[in-house]
């Protein structure tokens, strides 16, 4: 499964929960492919996957989260699409 | 000094009815009235009106402004915070972009198919071409 991270620099709600997300997609998905996309450095695949807000997370290239989920949706997300139990 | 809402307009170029909209839509705001009831303004809403001219002008709505505004009246706020607001308002921009992009390909398609331009009305090719995009949402489609 490959999680794309949708933020930009110097964006304090970006960084705030990034790092709780990320640990809790690994602890959920053995083979996670992270991937943080800095909107500015890829803007037209920000744009070709819809992003309008920032930050937001894509799964296997479809856009899931247009803003920060709380860990327990974004858990629960994660659990669906690998129909692993929470 | 005071400027009333006439010497404010001229001076920053816009009518004295977008002032006043800008006040309804909380964006200004009169620093006094005078007993005649006429809106006062401190010198410093010439650079506030600047401001949200030249946010319309990169496409910020009026409310996104009053966010900007916000931001920029907050101690907190730092650059990040404005340059996600930027950044999230091109985005928006480019997918605007991407989407009016799709339809001028799509008038192209259409115009290039109309090769019968004195045709009337009746047989008109764009018209005919509209006509059987809108009959395939209800599933067939003419050849």
């Amino acid at each position: 499964m490959m999680v794309e991270f949708f933020f930009t620099n110097g964006c304090g709600r970006c960084a705030d929960e990034r790092l709780a997300l990320r640990r809790a997609a690994e602890a959920l998905i053995p083979n996670l492919d992270w991937r943080d996309v800095d909107v500015v450095v890829e803007l037209d695949h920000a744009v070709a996957l819809g992003v309008l807000t920032l930050p937001a997370l894509a799964i296997d290239g479809e856009l899931v989260f247009s803003g920060l989920p709380s860990e327990r949706r974004w858990r629960q997300e994660l659990c669906r699409r690998t129909a692993v139990r929470p | 000094m005071s400027l009333t809402i006439g010497k404010l307009a001229v001076s920053v170029g816009v009518s004295t009815d977008a002032l006043r909209y800008y006040e309804r839509e909380g964006l200004i705001a009169p620093t006094a009235k005078t007993r005649s009831g006429y809106r006062l303004y401190a010198s410093e809403a010439v650079r506030h009106v600047r401001f949200i001219k030249r946010a319309q002008q990169c496409g910020f709505s009026l409310a996104e402004i009053a966010q900007l505004l916000a931001l920029r009246a907050s101690d907190g706020a730092c650059c990040g915070d404005v340059r996600r607001v930027a950044i999230e308002k091109k985005l928006q921009l480019e997918a605007r972009i991407r989407d009016m992009a799709t339809m001028s390909r799509a008038l192209d398609v259409l115009i290039a198919d109309c090769n019968a331009p004195d045709a009337t009305s009746s047989r008109c090719p764009i018209l005919d071409a509209l006509d059987r995009q809108d009959t395939s949402k209800g599933g067939a489609r003419k050849p």
